[in-house]
C-alpha cells in the first residue's frame, strides 16, 4: 500500500516581495518592461523528505517562520514545490485557516453545505451528515442564525466539526486544538483518536510540545526551512525543547558525526540518532544465549541487548532503555534502568550495559531493537538509536499479534 | 484531491457557489432582486430621452431594442468586471487544499447570467407591449447564451488571474469596456457605421452578438448562423487558450494573495 503521504526533496521558494515591487499595470509600464527587477528569494523549505504510514500522526513543530505551516500548505495542495514532489493518497481534510470560507453573512446550516461541498463532499453527503455536524458542534440552537454573530468557539466548534465529517483519509490540522474550552478540546482529542483508529493519518502543526509528544507517534522538527529530527514524538520533542532551553549556550554543536555499523546500516544524527550526544553509545550488540551475535531467534528464547557507552565527561545517574518496536512502529516492550532515586552511579569513561530478556515470547516477524541514555529526569536524551538494530522473530512472514506466550491446546469432549 | 472528483461534485460545487454569490447579493438589502434590474432600467430611461427627444434616431420600438442591446451588454460587462475579484475575493476558497480554482470564473459568468435570465421577463414585457409576435426563432436563445456564455468565460479566463498579478486591471478594464460600450450596436444600428469600416467594426464579437439577439426577439428570423459558428470556434479556442493561461497561473496564486 503507498503512504498516504510521501515528501521527496521538497524545497520551496518565494520571492522576496520588496516595497517597491510594482503592483500594478501602470507601475510596470512607467519602470518599463525591459528593466527587470533584481531577483530576491528565499528557501522557505529546502530538501525536505520524510514519509507517514497509514494510521500514524505526526507532529510539526519548530519555531515561528521555520517553514511548518508552509509544509502542511503544500502536502494540502495549496501552491507548487520549486523542488521535489509530494505523494499524497485519499482525501485531505484541512484545518488550516479557522473560518476560513465561513461567510459572516450566511448562516450556519447554509456555510455547513456550501464548506462541506467545497471540501470535496457531494450535496447529497453533506445532507446526510447534517445532523451530526451540528449535534458535535452543539450548535443546534444556532444553526439558522448568520454565522457573524458566533462567538470564536462557536466557529472553531462548527469548523471542526465539518472537518471531522469529511471522512478524511489525511487531516492537517494547524495550531488550532488550542481554541475552544477544554470540554471540547477533549471531545477534539477523542475524535482524533477515533481517526487514528480507523486509519487516518494526521499531520498536526503545534507549538504545544506537550500536546505533541502526548497525541503524535512521530515528531518533525522543521528549523529553518530543513528538517532538524524526525523520530519518535517524545524523543524529538524532548530534544527540540532541550535546544530551545539551551538557545545560548548550545551544548553540541550538530555536526554530523554520522558511523556505519557492522550489519551495514548508518547512524545520521537526526534521522535515525538522536540527543545531543554528550554521552555516546556504540557497538550494540545482540545476543542469542549461546553468546553469539546474532539478529535472528527463535519465539521464546533469551534476548541479550549489549551497549557499549562513553561518557568523555562525568555524567550523573543516566537512564539507559531498551525498546522492541515491530517494523511499523507499534511498541512491544519498553524498559529503562531504574530510576536514578535508586543510585545509579556516575558515569564517566566507558564501560557496558547490558539486558537480558529471560525469553521473548514475540510472535514472528520482524522488530528493532531500541537503544538510549537519557538524562536523569528523563529531560532530554544523550544519545538515542532509533530503528537501527534489526531484530528477527521465527521464519515466514509478520503474523497478527504481537506475544506468543507458550501454549498448549486441550480438549475435554462432555460424555452424557 | 477529493475522490469525488467528478462532474456530479462539479455540478454541486457550482451550484453551491452561485448560491452563495446570489444570496449574499440579496441577504441584507430591501430591494433585493430589484438591483440588478435597477442599473439595466436606469441606462434605458436615460438613453432613451436622449435617443428620442434629444437626438432622435428613427429605429422602430425603439424601448425594447435599446433593452435588449442593454440587457446582453450587462451581463457581459458585469461577468468581466466581477472577473478582477474572482480569485483576489476569494483568498480563502483558493487556499483550500484540492480546491478547483478554475470553477470561479464559470461561477462569475454564471451568476451573471441568472441575474440576466431574472431581468428577461421585462423584456419579455417590453416585447408585448411594442405588439412584436412571438415566434419560434425564440428557440435559437439557448445556443445565443450559450455562444455569449463561452465568450465571455474565454476572456474571464484571462483577467481573473491578471488581476492578481496587476491590481489595477480593474481600471484599465474600465476604460475598455467604456469603448466597447460605445463601439456595439447597443443604442444604435450596427448599419450605420460607413461601410469602408463595417469589417473592422465586426471584429468586435458583440456586434454578432447583439445582432443575433435583436434578429430573434423583434424580427422573429433566426439569426445569420455563419458569423455565430465563426464566434464559437473563436471562442472555444480563446477558452482553451485561457484555461492553459489561467493553469499556470494558478501555482502563483496562494503566494500572490
Amino acid at each position: 500500500m503507498p503512504s498516504p503521504v510521501a515528501v521527496e526533496g521538497l524545497s520551496k521558494r518565494f520571492r522576496r516581495y520588496s516595497t517597491d515591487r510594482a503592483w500594478t499595470l501602470q507601475e510596470t509600464v512607467l519602470r518599463g518592461f525591459g528593466r527587470r527587477q533584481s531577483e530576491d528569494y528565499f528557501w522557505a523549505l529546502k530538501e525536505v523528505n520524510f514519509e507517514v504510514v497509514a494510521g500514524k500522526m505526526l507532529g510539526l513543530i519548530g519555531r515561528n517562520g521555520a517553514g511548518k505551516s508552509t509544509l502542511l500548505r503544500l502536502i494540502g495542495g495549496v501552491g507548487e514545490p520549486s523542488e521535489g514532489r509530494i505523494l499524497t493518497n485519499g482525501r485531505i481534510g484541512a484545518l488550516i485557516d479557522l473560518g476560513a470560507g465561513f461567510h459572516p453573512d450566511l448562516t450556519g446550516r447554509e456555510n455547513i453545505f456550501i464548506n462541506g461541498v467545497i471540501s470535496g463532499l457531494l450535496r447529497q453527503e453533506v445532507a446526510l451528515r447534517f445532523d451530526d455536524i451540528v449535534d458535535f458542534a452543539e450548535l443546534e440552537e444556532f444553526i439558522d442564525s448568520p454565522f457573524r454573530t458566533y462567538s470564536t468557539g462557536m466557529r472553531m466548534r462548527l469548523a471542526f466539526s465539518l472537518a471531522v465529517n469529511t471522512d478524511p483519509d489525511i487531516l492537517l490540522i494547524d495550531e488550532v486544538l488550542a481554541v475552544g474550552d477544554l470540554a471540547f478540546q477533549r471531545k477534539c482529542l477523542e475524535r482524533i483518536n477515533v481517526f487514528k483508529e480507523k486509519g487516518c493519518t494526521i499531520l498536526l502543526v503545534s507549538h504545544d510540545t506537550n500536546l505533541v509528544a502526548k497525541l503524535c507517534d512521530e515528531a518533525l522538527w522543521v528549523n529553518e526551512g530543513r528538517v532538524a529530527a524526525h523520530g519518535p514524538a517524545e524523543i524529538v520533542v524532548k530534544q527540540y525543547s532541550n535546544a530551545m532551553q539551551n538557545e545560548t549556550q548550545r551544548r553540541t554543536p550538530i555536526n554530523q558525526i554520522n558511523s556505519n555499523l557492522d550489519n551495514g546500516a548508518a547512524l545520521q544524527v537526526n534521522k535515525n540518532r538522536f540527543g545531543s550526544l554528550e554521552m555516546e553509545i556504540h557497538n550494540v550488540k545482540l545476543f542469542n544465549d549461546r553468546c553469539k551475535p546474532t539478529e535472528y531467534l527463535d519465539s521464546g528464547d533469551p534476548l541479550i541487548v549489549e551497549m557499549e557507552y562513553s561518557a568523555p565527561q562525568a555524567i550523573d545517574s543516566p537512564i539507559f532503555g531498551v525498546t522492541l518496536t515491530r517494523e511499523d512502529g507499534t511498541v512491544c516492550c519498553d524498559t529503562n534502568t531504574p530510576a536514578p532515586a535508586l543510585g545509579s552511579p556516575v558515569v564517566f569513561g566507558r564501560g557496558k550495559v547490558r539486558l537480558r530478556f529471560e525469553r521473548l515470547d514475540l510472535e514472528n516477524g520482524s522488530y528493532f531493537v531500541d537503544v538510549g541514555a537519557y538524562q536523569k529526569d528523563w529531560a532530554y536524551a544523550y544519545d538515542y538509536h532509533w530503528q537501527v538494530y534489526p531484530l528477527k522473530i521465527g521464519k515466514g512472514n509478520q503474523k497478527k499479534g504481537i506475544l506468543k506466550p507458550p501454549q498448549h491446546w486441550e480438549f475435554e469432549q462432555e460424555k452424557d | 484531491m477529493p475522490q469525488s472528483w467528478n462532474l456530479i461534485y462539479l455540478r454541486d460545487l457550482l451550484r453551491e457557489l452561485i448560491g452563495r454569490d446570489i444570496k449574499l447579493r440579496y441577504k441584507r438589502s430591501l430591494l433585493g432582486i430589484v438591483w440588478s434590474l435597477l442599473n439595466p432600467l436606469m441606462q434605458l430611461l436615460v438613453l432613451s430621452l436622449i435617443f428620442r427627444i434629444v437626438l432622435p434616431l428613427d429605429i422602430p420600438n425603439y424601448n425594447t431594442f435599446l433593452f435588449t442591446g442593454l440587457l446582453v451588454w450587462t451581463w457581459f460587462q458585469t461577468s468581466l468586471f466581477a472577473a478582477t475579484g474572482a480569485i483576489v475575493d476569494n483568498r480563502d476558497l483558493i487556499l483550500r487544499p484540492g480546491f478547483p480554482a478554475a470553477i470561479l470564473p464559470v461561477v462569475t459568468v454564471a451568476t451573471n447570467f441568472i441575474h440576466f435570465l431574472l431581468a428577461l421577463p421585462i423584456l419579455l414585457v417590453f416585447l408585448l407591449i411594442s405588439g412584436i409576435p412571438w415566434s419560434d426563432a425564440m428557440l435559437a436563445l439557448p445556443f445565443l447564451f450559450t455562444v455569449q456564455f463561452l465568450f465571455t468565460l474565454s476572456l474571464v479566463f484571462f483577467i481573473a488571474p491578471l488581476h492578481v498579478r496587476f491590481r489595477d486591471t480593474q481600471y484599465l478594464l474600465g476604460i475598455i469596456l467604456l469603448l466597447g460600450f460605445y463601439l456595439s450596436p447597443i443604442f444604435y444600428e450596427a448599419s450605420v457605421i460607413p461601410q469602408q469600416y463595417q469589417l473592422l467594426y465586426r471584429l468586435n464579437p458583440m456586434v454578432t452578438l447583439i445582432e443575433a439577439y435583436r434578429s430573434i426577439l423583434m424580427q422573429g428570423k433566426y439569426p445569420g448562423i455563419l458569423n455565430l459558428l465563426l464566434l464559437s470556434l473563436v471562442s472555444i479556442a480563446l477558452l482553451w487558450i485561457g484555461y492553459a493561461v489561467f493553469r499556470r497561473a494558478r501555482s502563483q496564486f496562494a503566494e500572490e494573495l
